[in-house]
């Protein structure tokens, strides 16, 4: 296994809502989505996406909706909403930024 | 998203919130049968990948938590939860709950009872449209602030003030009122213009109001009833409208019936019935007799300061005029809802608001003592939990929760005591007529009941809460299972709660005190007189029988022949006054051969015409000259019986008798001689325009229709003589109804019914005082008691007597409720001296009151300090030592 690596406390939502964006997902797809895309990478508590997911359900920018998965089991499906999307775009331009801001005052080892 | 949605979710999340659990559940739960479904693909054992999916997972039970806190309802459920917990810790501790809740809803009841009865009072609108365009006129004199109006200066009024407004008057006439079948009845009567009722825009609601050409004498035999009469003596049929009643011996007929709402005391009083105002050529061109009560609506385009300015003119107009009869008086107008009868009585009012919030005072220490005494008993528990990582608001949180409860269900019961008060009070304070404390259980009662209790858990609930704050963990915890003796400060706390819970009942029952004191003192008056063996009763002779002086004087005659002969009767007589009420005929009287001082400044003198026998039967000493008799006939020469006062106040040393008075009147001056001087007498009542000198006259020289009868019996008890007093008035006149015709005693104590309610709120107020801070005090001794009952064992076994014990023990309550009550004193002083001038016509003797109260509420400390002491000297030394 590579190194675990923390969260940065923010960046959960930014995560979720990237992942969503190619289309609905319940809740295990969206933690074996980010497992895969940071390659197994990040060290989370696989729990607490569920309070952030609800967090963002309450402000609107994902809708969930109870469907059958492949196997035939109930699983609720998340997906991103137009405010959703907006919010996503805002989270990355911010994260962008940070981000540069970053690169220039660290320097890359 | 949309607000709305949004909430819409929320509710969903409040109200299914077993569904949305479910669901969060559900949804968790595959998540973790995924990933051990994973782990074991790969290798791992069933249980084992259970376990590692659940680690990986992290606390659910911490995960369903912040996402119940994401949809905002966390602090509810925790309010909920905290209002469960503390209903569950009032219901282990019945006893404390109990004593807590009938503390506060006695404290706020009382408080609540008294802002409900005053509020209604004062705020409730009268039932007139557009009220404030309403105007009340006053004549005011040296004597008389308020005083009332003469016809032809009303009249001149009238015409004077076209374009101010609408003018109109009444003036009560009482009548009696009779008709075949029924005992006849003496009626709280009124006469009005025709316009009143137009005028204050409340119309009769059955039939019609009165017509200007109703206003003539002779045409005026017609008549408006109040509903209260219609209901309770014609049954509210509507068929009453152009009956024929007798009233003053005369037919009269009913024309109208006036609505419920009609009946307000506070200002036209409980009327009976109405008749127009039919002024007589002679009336109408009266400036002296002090009459009617005038009203005016303001037209729309005037302002009150136009009506107030125009007002002060007419009155300065009159004075230069008829400077006879006006000199020294002033018009002046004011608001008519300003004039209710409630209004006059704004200082009592606010007296026993302040004295309520002193019960509530009292409450509120007591609670907090309790409490506070509760979270010592608890001062372990918190400090466990505070040991174990409680933040502070944890701690505080059950705590003002319970506060909150308890003030709530306080609040509650004192709503319920309101209600309880208002009935009471519709019983307790309803005079002869109807009046009474009036009362309405709305908003604003519940508001205050509630706003009442907030501050209340404010003020009790955060004391014990702040005080386990501060406890120190350490030291609690160490000092083992004993709870906590309380530091220095506490103990301190506790203490000042006390000695200042005594300083407000010592208040408290200053108050009820003087104003019990006053009221006996009023009822038990007697100076001049002897309500002994006494029988009085009034009659009101109606002007259609009793037409002239002679026939009035044949009929007095007539009676007193009579009632002097019943058996057991000793003197009989007939006056215009009792000695017993203020009397309202005053009068001014220049010493002849004296030089006359300015109108208006002549010496002033309340008048009574008494029958031969008057002194004798009241019992009032002559102390000079002669009494009336048979000698002072209406031809005779006119004659004066002056009081003491008078006479040192008119001549000095000098002998009065056989010195002459003129009376001042505009028409007739009457000159006479004076014959007699006899002892003054009080009133037994609280009016205020009281003119102390007395000067009597012969009731055959100025014969009056308002009757005042007295038979002093002997050898009977008054009671016995009350039934043939009343056949023979009634074979005298079967028209003539007598009124309150009883031992002078009852009369004299139902005058002062309105005094003795206050006396009875004031009293009511007292004992909640009293018993609370006795609660209070009791309650901080005895635990007290049960803290040291350690260190009572070390002295018992150290040699100790059970008496030194229980010294100890009452002394230190003693010396709590002696500072207490030595402070309250300033406050005792200062409530009497309040209550004394707003009773100017009470003698309020406080010394005696003040002396008496702080023996009484230390007698009281004894006493809740000795039941809890007694039980100190049971103290077994030896098991409590061994359980140490």
């Amino acid at each position: 296994m590579a190194d675990k690596h923390e969260l940065l406390p923010g960046t959960l939502d930014l995560l979720v809502l990237r992942v969503l964006t190619r289309g609905e997902l319940h809740g295990w797809g969206i933690t074996n989505k980010l497992e895969q895309l940071s390659k197994s990478a990040l060290q989370v508590d696989e729990g607490s996406l569920y309070p952030s997911l609800y967090r963002m359900e309450d402000k609107g920018w994902i809708e969930a909706e109870w469907k059958l998965t492949e196997n035939n089991r109930r699983a609720k499906y998340y997906t991103l909403t137009r405010a959703g999307r907006k919010q996503l775009e805002t989270e990355e331009k911010l994260w962008n930024r940070t981000s540069a801001i970053m690169a220039m005052v660290v320097p890359a080892t | 998203m949309n607000p709305l949605r949004r909430l819409a979710r929320r509710f969903r999340f409040l109200f299914r919130r077993d569904r949305v659990e479910t669901e969060m559940a559900e949804e968790m739960r595959f998540h973790l049968e995924q990933r051990a479904a994973d782990l074991a693909a790969e290798g791992l054992p069933d249980a084992e990948a259970r376990y590692a999916a659940q680690r990986r997972f992290g606390n659910a039970g911490v995960l369903r938590e912040r996402a119940r806190d994401t949809w905002g309802w966390g602090w509810l459920e925790r309010a909920l939860k905290d209002l469960r917990f503390a209903l569950r810790q009032l219901a282990g501790n019945p006893g404390f709950a109990v004593l807590a809740i009938v503390t506060l809803v006695l404290g706020i009841g009382a408080n609540t009872a008294m802002f409900g009865m005053i509020q209604t009072i004062l705020f409730k609108p009268l039932p007139y449209p557009a009220s404030d365009q309403l105007v009340r006129l006053y004549r005011a004199t040296p004597q008389n602030h308020n005083g009332h109006i003469a016809p032809a200066d009303f009249l001149d009024f009238q015409r004077a003030s076209t374009g101010l407004g609408e003018v109109a008057a009444y003036t009560p006439a009482n009548a009696s009122l009779s008709e075949p079948g029924h005992p006849a009845e003496m009626a709280y009567a009124g006469r009005i213009t025709a316009n009143l009722f137009a005028l204050l825009g409340l119309p009769p609601q059955l039939g019609r109001s009165f017509r200007p050409d109703e206003e003539t004498p002779g045409r005026d035999r017609v008549v408006i009833l109040s509903q209260r009469v219609w209901l309770k003596r014609y049954g509210g049929k509507p068929a009453i409208i152009g009956r024929t009643l007798r009233i003053d011996g005369e037919p009269h007929q009913v024309v109208g019936v006036m609505p419920a709402t009609f009946n307000d005391w506070r200002h036209l009083g409980m009327i009976d019935f109405f008749r127009p105002l039919a002024f007589t050529p002679e009336q109408a061109a009266d400036r002296r007799g002090p009459l009617l009560r005038v009203v005016l609506r303001r037209s729309p385009t005037r302002t009150l300061a136009d009506v107030a300015g125009f007002v002060t003119d007419f009155g300065s107009r009159l004075a230069k005029d008829f400077p006879e009869a006006n000199a020294a008086s002033s018009w002046r107008a004011e608001l008519l809802p300003n004039t209710i009868a409630g209004k006059s009585a704004w200082p009592m009012f606010n007296m026993m608001i302040a004295l309520s919030g002193l019960v509530l005072l009292i409450a509120c220490s007591n609670l907090a003592n309790l409490l506070l005494a509760r979270t010592m008993a608890r001062a372990r528990e918190f400090a466990v939990r505070g040991a174990l990582g409680a933040s502070r608001l944890q701690l505080l949180r059950p705590l003002v929760a319970e506060s909150l409860l308890l003030s709530l269900l306080g609040g509650a019961g004192a709503v319920l005591f309101s209600l309880w008060f208002r009935d009471y009070m519709a019983v307790r304070s309803v005079g002869e007529n109807g009046e009474g404390v009036m009362m309405e259980i709305g908003w604003p009662l519940f508001g205050w009941a509630f706003a009442a209790s907030l501050v209340t858990a404010v003020a009790f609930g955060l004391a014990p809460a702040l005080f386990a704050l501060r406890l120190d963990l350490n030291s609690t915890l160490k000092s083992g299972g004993r709870g906590v003796l309380g530091g220095r400060g506490h103990q301190r706390f506790r203490q000042a709660l006390i000695v200042g819970q005594f300083a407000v009942a010592m208040t408290l029952l200053a108050a009820a005190g003087v104003q019990i004191g006053g009221l006996q003192e009023l009822n038990n008056r007697r100076t001049g007189w002897s309500s002994e063996h006494l029988v009085t009763g009034t009659i009101l002779l109606p002007a259609a029988t009793y037409a002239d002086a002679d026939k009035i004087n044949a009929f007095q005659h007539l009676t007193l022949e009579q009632l002097t002969a019943l058996p057991g009767v000793a003197s009989a007589s007939i006056s215009s006054f009792t000695p017993f009420l203020t009397w309202p005929d005053t009068r001014r009287f220049v010493v002849e051969g004296r030089n006359r001082p300015e109108p208006g400044k002549e010496p002033a003198a309340s008048v009574n015409s008494v029958s031969p026998g008057y002194f004798d039967a009241y019992g009032t000493r002559v102390l000079a000259g002669r009494a009336f008799d048979a000698r002072d006939t209406a031809q005779a020469p006119k004659v004066f019986i002056v009081s003491e006062l008078t006479a040192r106040a008119l001549f000095g040393t000098a002998n009065p008798i056989g010195q002459r008075l003129t009376q001042v009147t505009d028409r007739n001056p009457r000159s006479g001689e004076i014959v007699g001087v006899v002892a003054d007498v009080e009133p037994a009542d609280t009016d205020l325009n009281l003119v102390p000198s007395q000067i009597y006259q012969p009731m055959a020289q100025e014969p009056r229709r308002m009757n005042e009868i007295a038979v002093r019996t002997t050898g009977v008890a008054p009671s016995v003589l009350v039934d043939s007093i009343r056949t023979t008035m009634a074979r005298l006149d079967p028209d003539l109804p007598v009124r309150r015709l009883q031992h002078a005693d009852l009369t004299v104590e139902r005058t002062n019914y309105q005094v003795a309610v206050g006396r009875d709120i004031f009293a009511g107020m007292a004992v909640l005082g009293l018993g609370l801070a006795a609660l209070g005090i009791y309650g901080v001794i005895a635990r007290t008691m049960a803290q040291r009952t350690g260190e009572f064992a070390i002295r018992l076994a150290l040699g100790a007597t059970l008496g030194n014990i229980t010294r100890l023990v009452l002394a230190s309550g003693v010396k709590l409720a002696l500072i207490g009550s030595i402070l309250g004193l300033l406050g005792g002083i200062g409530a009497c001296r309040l209550l004394a001038s707003m009773n100017p016509g009470m003698h309020m003797n406080s010394t005696a009151v003040l002396i008496g109260t702080m023996l009484l509420l230390i007698a009281v400390a004894l006493l809740a300090c000795w039941l809890p002491a007694r039980r100190a000297g049971k103290v077994d030394a030896m098991s409590v030592l061994r359980a140490e």
